[in-house]
C-alpha cells in the first residue's frame, strides 16, 4: 500500500510518465471523472456554497493553508500554500515539472458539469502558491479572465469555458 | 529517522485515486509499465530507505511501514530477525476505504506494494516478496540474499 500521506510522491512519478508519452490530458478527465463521485452532486445541488463546503473539508484533511472567499456570485480559493506542490518539491526523487497542471486539469470538467466557471492563475510551477476564482455567472467569469489574461503569463492561466478573446 | 515525517492530518480518499490510476496505467499502458512507475517511485521517493538499506540498516524500512500503517490505522504484526522482516497487515486499510467509498478494488492493488517495496530493495542486499493471506490480508517480507 502506498500511505494516503505519500499519494502525492506517486502521482508526480505518474506524471513524469505521462508527460513523456503525452497522456496527461487523458488522464486529467480519466481523474476528473473519479473525483465526480466525492463532489460532482455537492457542486451541481448547492453551487458555490457545495464548492465551499467540499474545500473545507480538503483543507482540514489535506492540511492546506488556503483561504475561502465566498461573496455572492464569485467564490476565490486563494492557496497560500499547497500541500502537494509543497510534499512534490519535498521529494528526494524530484517534482515534475508539469505537477501544477494536473490541479485545473481535473477539476475544469466537474465545474463544467456542475454549471460552474473557473478561472485558475498558477503562479510558477515551483511556487506552492495558486488562486482560483469560481462563478456561477459566465460573464462575471469572463471578466475576470479578462482582468487576469492583461497580466498573467499566457501558461499559466486557465478557464473552464472558451476563453474570451 | 523517517525522511517524510508526516503526523498532520491524513486524506483517506487518495486510495480511491490511487486506485483508479493503477487502473489507468494497466489499461492503457499495460502492467509493465505500471510496475515501472511503482518500482521507480519505491526507488526514487524511498531513496533514504534504500540507501539505508544497501549499508545493511533496515531501521528507516521498519519505521516507515509501523508509522504510515499506524496513521492509517491498520492492525499489524511485525517480526524482526537479522536475516528476514515480516509484516503482516491484517487489514488493509486502502481497500477497507475503497470498500467504504463502494469502489471496485483494482486487480492491480497489490502490486503497488510488491513493486515500490521491490524499488527500495534494489541494489541492496534485500528482497521483496508479499505472501497474501486473503483479499486484504498480507505480509510484505524483505530477506537479506545470503552472503557469498
Amino acid at each position: 500500500m502506498i500511505p494516503s500521506d505519500h499519494f502525492v510522491r506517486f502521482y508526480n512519478e505518474v506524471f513524469k510518465f505521462l508527460d513523456e508519452k503525452k497522456g496527461l490530458q487523458a488522464y486529467y478527465e480519466e481523474i476528473s471523472r473519479h473525483q465526480e463521485l466525492h463532489c460532482l452532486e455537492l457542486f451541481r445541488s448547492k453551487g458555490l456554497q457545495g464548492v465551499y463546503d467540499y474545500y473545507v473539508t480538503i483543507r482540514k484533511e489535506e492540511n492546506c493553508d488556503l483561504d475561502l472567499i465566498l461573496n455572492g456570485h464569485e467564490l476565490i480559493l486563494k492557496m497560500n500554500k499547497c500541500p502537494s506542490l509543497s510534499k512534490a518539491l519535498d521529494n528526494d526523487a524530484g517534482a515534475c515539472r508539469k505537477y501544477c497542471l494536473h490541479c485545473p486539469g481535473w477539476t475544469c470538467g466537474i465545474y463544467r458539469k456542475a454549471g460552474l466557471y473557473q478561472v485558475y492563475a498558477l503562479m510558477g510551477l515551483t511556487n506552492p502558491q495558486c488562486c482560483e476564482w469560481i462563478y456561477d455567472d459566465l460573464k462575471l467569469a469572463k471578466a475576470k479572465y479578462r482582468e487576469l489574461a492583461a497580466v498573467t503569463p499566457r501558461d499559466e492561466l486557465f478557464a473552464s469555458f472558451p476563453p474570451p478573446a | 529517522m523517517l525522511r517524510y515525517q508526516e503526523n498532520n492530518e491524513l486524506h483517506r480518499d487518495f486510495h480511491g485515486t490511487t486506485n483508479t490510476t493503477l487502473n489507468y496505467i494497466a489499461e492503457h499502458y499495460g502492467e509493465e509499465a505500471l510496475k515501472t512507475i511503482l518500482r521507480k517511485t519505491g526507488h526514487d521517493v524511498y531513496k533514504s530507505i534504500r540507501e539505508k538499506l544497501e549499508k545493511g540498516d533496515a531501521s528507516e524500512l521498519i519505521e516507515h511501514l509501523t508509522w504510515f500503517f499506524h496513521r492509517e490505522g491498520a492492525e499489524f504484526n511485525l517480526s524482526v530477525r537479522e536475516n528476514e522482516i515480516r509484516f503482516e497487515c491484517l487489514e488493509c486499510p486502502a481497500h477497507k476505504h475503497l470498500k467504504k467509498l463502494g469502489l471496485k478494488i483494482s486487480p492491480f492493488s497489490c502490486l503497488q506494494t510488491l513493486e515500490v517495496n521491490k524499488g527500495m530493495c534494489e541494489g541492496t542486499p534485500w528482497v521483496a516478496s508479499v505472501e497474501h493471506l486473503g483479499d486484504d490480508h498480507c505480509v510484505q517480507v524483505f530477506r537479506k540474499k545470503a552472503a557469498r
